[in-house]
């Protein structure tokens, strides 16, 4: 598969310039660069979705015509999206033949081949997903997972995946790229979007990097070491610090006790002022519920109280005014109109007189590209989505803030910017809990760690707790 | 054809208000053809009796003014992401309303406040039949769609049973409005609306379609509205009462639908009687599907509406009544047609 000097633009804007990228049979590669270079809207053109500007992609000799999505699955072609394309209220299964159903005799659905085919390949792969449940009710993290095996049960030969780590524990990622790999030496190409440069330098074969949608560098991995990548695709990087220790005499500002929901029971949780409280956990084991509940979105049991105001059964915007800030993971369901613009995104709930200057602060602070505030939400790339959500709820000045993969799908350098600024909340007096998939982002920023397990907290650690003992713990329990 | 209307150069509101009239039109001269009429003969006797006199165009305006009013009613449920179908009964009931208290008032009620009064009841009515709707989607999950339809029908039932039952002076009929209630005709003004029933109802409803966009885009519920619209649980989320909005939405839309009476009973007839302005209500949904959100738009759609049931009543010798109704209704599909693209 090849992508000729492909320039794709949206109105004004060039998304892509020019950009050219080969894949090869038994490769992977890496396209890396930061929010809004451009990586994604290049994969898009390569599976049809986006019709280029300029440029012509080929598969297999043959040029990419018409270039739309069926053409490109026709072809061998899977895309993993960024945004799940899954039917809520359809079980994994369903979802899985959705569009390549099996049938037998007059039209019979068969669910026994799809699903022979996908245990297969999730016992060859290690990829755990719940197939007889709704979508809807797997987590963010198994319904990537979801995701990924639709693409692989469909048989794609040319395999595109959009930031297919994000959301997944280190474990499951390097799970994921072995699989990759053994999909490579079957004779796959593999393109992969992704911010890991680590990754890049471990996992992959050919590298191209992407800067405001010009092709700054390619060639194979082995060529470049993992700090010239980062320095090519996003300049330098601020080193975050720990916000400073808080003491014991610092007082308590959110104390959960006793909270149950579906999907969760947590005895005890505390927040003291100025503290950084890190989550980990491997996906789906009570987060979500636990957010969702302290924002007010999911019936809980059990007291949660802010500053000595109790929230519980209060509405999010009680919450909200009694200075509770809650980032969600799950963006599209929770944080942004992918249809209104980026404006009315910014103060989404907090409408006001000083509305333009909240507008003009926040889009500063956000870093947004591009920075115009009339465009569609839907318009930006995930991780600058990320960062709208973010310089909002930041800009809210929280005394209690929750968030929840902060600095998930965001480049480096935007992640350390966001990491920056939560440490300057808790630096400021306010109490974060910060619940994250990413080790190194926990270990470096957390107090101490707070480890959840099948809806519990089963465990609190240091954070220079060592890597394979915060893995022990979130797989086993204590 | 398509080519000449769809060049760039014209926005996407011109283009579907110019193809609004090229398909009444065709349609109007296919159903004249098979009604036995020479299609041009009909359309100018239709053009004639429609803008070719000052007594027409002051029918179309009449007959439009309730379609624009329900249209905005219809509107507003729409930005917040709700299909209002009840808007002929919300519209009902509040011309039911309006007709009842307008009659009752002491006689001595001076003008305005009688007016306002009964508009009030219009508007109640309307409102508190949308609420229902509102009320049972947030409270029990139930689609607004259904409820609403069957809302329809069972206004539709209630309202003459309650005329029968001594509430109107006959069982068709309420009574007649007091002075102080009615809306004074045009041709009170100016001399050449003779005989028209176009009446302040007008006006009124012009000035209710700038305040209500002036609304939409600028006051914090208004905006809320929309991006409910928009995604619902992401509203909520982020501490806008997205439940509340949704039935304030339907509340709001059922109260616009029922200020539809003004035109009608307070403006023309003086009083309410069964079928007065029936099928404005759903005429509403095409306008409010036509004139997407700008006041000339939606202006615009409720006179094309308009002129065509004023149109049918001008041919009714030569064009069967129905006919104007199949090119309502067909303008209605070709509207909802393009929803797709808000």
């Amino acid at each position: 598969m090849e992508a000729r000097g492909v320039t794709c633009r949206f109105g004004d804007k060039v998304a892509v310039h020019k950009a050219s990228v080969r894949l090869f049979p038994g490769q992977i590669h890496a396209l890396v660069g930061e929010n809004g270079a451009g990586k994604s809207t290049l994969l898009k053109a390569m599976a049809g979705a986006v019709v280029p500007t300029e440029g012509e992609v080929w598969i297999r000799g043959q040029r990419l015509d018409p270039a739309t999505p069926a053409e490109a699955i026709r072809r061998g072609v899977g895309m993993v999206y960024q945004h799940f394309a899954l039917v809520p209220s359809f079980t994994g299964m369903e979802n899985l033949m959705l569009g390549v159903e099996p049938v037998g005799l007059l039209g019979w659905l068969r669910p026994s081949v799809t699903r022979a085919r996908a245990e297969e390949i999730a016992a060859m792969t290690r990829l755990r997903v719940h197939l007889d449940v709704p979508a809807a009710s797997l987590s963010v993290g198994e319904q990537q997972r979801l995701e990924i095996l639709r693409v692989l049960v469909r048989g794609a030969s040319l395999l595109l995946l959009d930031e297919p780590t994000a959301v997944l524990t280190p474990g499951e990622a390097q799970g994921l790229y072995e699989l990759l790999r053994r999909i490579a030496k079957q004779g796959a190409a593999v393109a992969v979007v992704t911010h890991h440069l680590e990754d890049v330098s471990r996992y992959a074969d050919q590298v191209t990097v992407l800067r405001g949608g010009e092709q700054v560098f390619q060639g194979a991995v082995s060529e470049v070491t993992t700090a010239e990548l980062s320095l090519r695709a996003l300049g330098e990087i601020p080193a975050v610090k720990r916000p400073t220790a808080v003491g014991g005499e610092a007082p308590e500002l959110l104390v959960v006790v006793g909270l149950q929901a579906e999907g969760l029971d947590v005895k005890e949780l505390r927040v003291r002022r100025g503290e950084m409280v890190g989550i980990a956990g491997v996906d789906g084991n009570g987060q979500e519920a636990l957010v969702e509940a302290l924002a007010g979105l999911r019936p809980a049991r059990g007291s949660q109280r802010l500053g000595g105001c109790e929230l519980a059964g209060a509405p999010p915007s009680a919450r909200r005014a009694a200075g509770l800030e809650v980032v969600h993971g799950d963006r599209h369901r929770f944080a942004l109109l992918a249809g209104a613009t980026i404006h009315d995104n910014l103060v989404l709930g907090d409408l006001g007189p000083d509305e333009e200057a909240k507008v003009v602060r926040r889009m500063a602070v956000s870093g947004l590209i591009p920075a115009d505030p009339s465009l569609q939400a839907g318009t930006l790339s995930g991780g600058n989505q990320q960062k709208l959500v973010m310089a909002r709820a930041l800009d809210r000045a929280p005394r209690m803030l929750v968030a929840a993969y902060p600095t998930r799908g965001i480049d480096a350098a935007a992640a350390a910017q966001i990491q920056q600024r939560l440490v300057a909340a808790a630096e400021g007096g306010a109490g974060v809990l910060l619940i994250s998939g990413d080790w190194s982002e926990l270990r470096t920023i957390a107090h101490r760690l707070l480890v959840m397990r099948k809806g519990r907290v089963v465990a609190e650690l240091p954070p220079d707790v060592r890597e394979q003992e915060l893995g022990r713990v979130m797989l086993e329990g204590s | 054809m398509s080519e000449a209307v769809s060049r760039p150069s014209l926005p996407p509101g011109v283009r579907r208000g110019v193809w609004s009239v090229v398909v009444v039109l065709l349609l109007f001269d296919g159903l004249a053809f098979l009604a036995g009429e020479a299609p041009r003969v009909a359309l100018l006797k239709a053009l004639e009796g429609t803008w070719g006199t000052m007594y027409g165009l002051g029918q179309v305006i009449y007959k439009a003014t309730p379609l624009l009013l329900t249209g905005l009613g219809f509107r507003v449920a729409l930005r917040a992401g709700l299909f209002n179908i009840g808007v002929e009964g919300q519209l009902l009931l509040g011309s039911f309303a309006a007709g009842v208290v307008a009659s009752r008032l002491p006689s001595s009620t001076p003008w305005p406040l009688g007016v306002l009064m009964s508009l009030g009841a219009a508007g109640v009515g309307g409102a508190g039949l949308g609420a229902v709707a509102g009320a049972m989607k947030v409270k029990f999950g139930a689609h607004e769609v259904i409820v609403t339809l069957l809302l329809n029908r069972i206004v539709e039932a209630l309202v003459p049973y309650v005329l029968r039952r001594g509430v109107g002076v006959t069982g068709y009929r309420s009574g007649d409005a007091i002075s102080g209630a009615l809306l004074p005709r045009l041709e009170q003004l100016s001399e050449v609306f003779r005989g028209s029933a176009a009446s302040l109802a007008t006006v009124l409803a012009l000035v209710v379609c700038l305040l209500v966009l002036r609304w939409e885009r600028s006051s914090v519920t208004g905006r809320e509205f929309g991006w409910v619209g928009l995604g619902a649980g992401v509203c909520e989320a982020q501490g806008i009462p997205g439940g509340r909005r949704l039935w304030q939405a339907m509340a709001l839309s059922g109260g616009r639908a029922g200020l539809g009476a003004s035109a009608t009973v307070l403006g023309y007839k003086g009083y309410y009687e069964l079928g007065l302005g029936a099928g404005a209500g759903f005429g509403g949904i095409a306008v409010a599907m036509l004139g997407q959100g700008s006041a000339v738009g939606l202006v615009g759609a409720a006179l094309l509406l308009g002129t065509l049931q004023q149109a049918g009543l001008v041919l009714n010798a030569s064009l069967p009544r129905e006919a104007m109704d199949v090119l309502t209704a067909a303008v209605l599909v070709a509207a909802s047609a393009g929803r797709g693209r808000r």
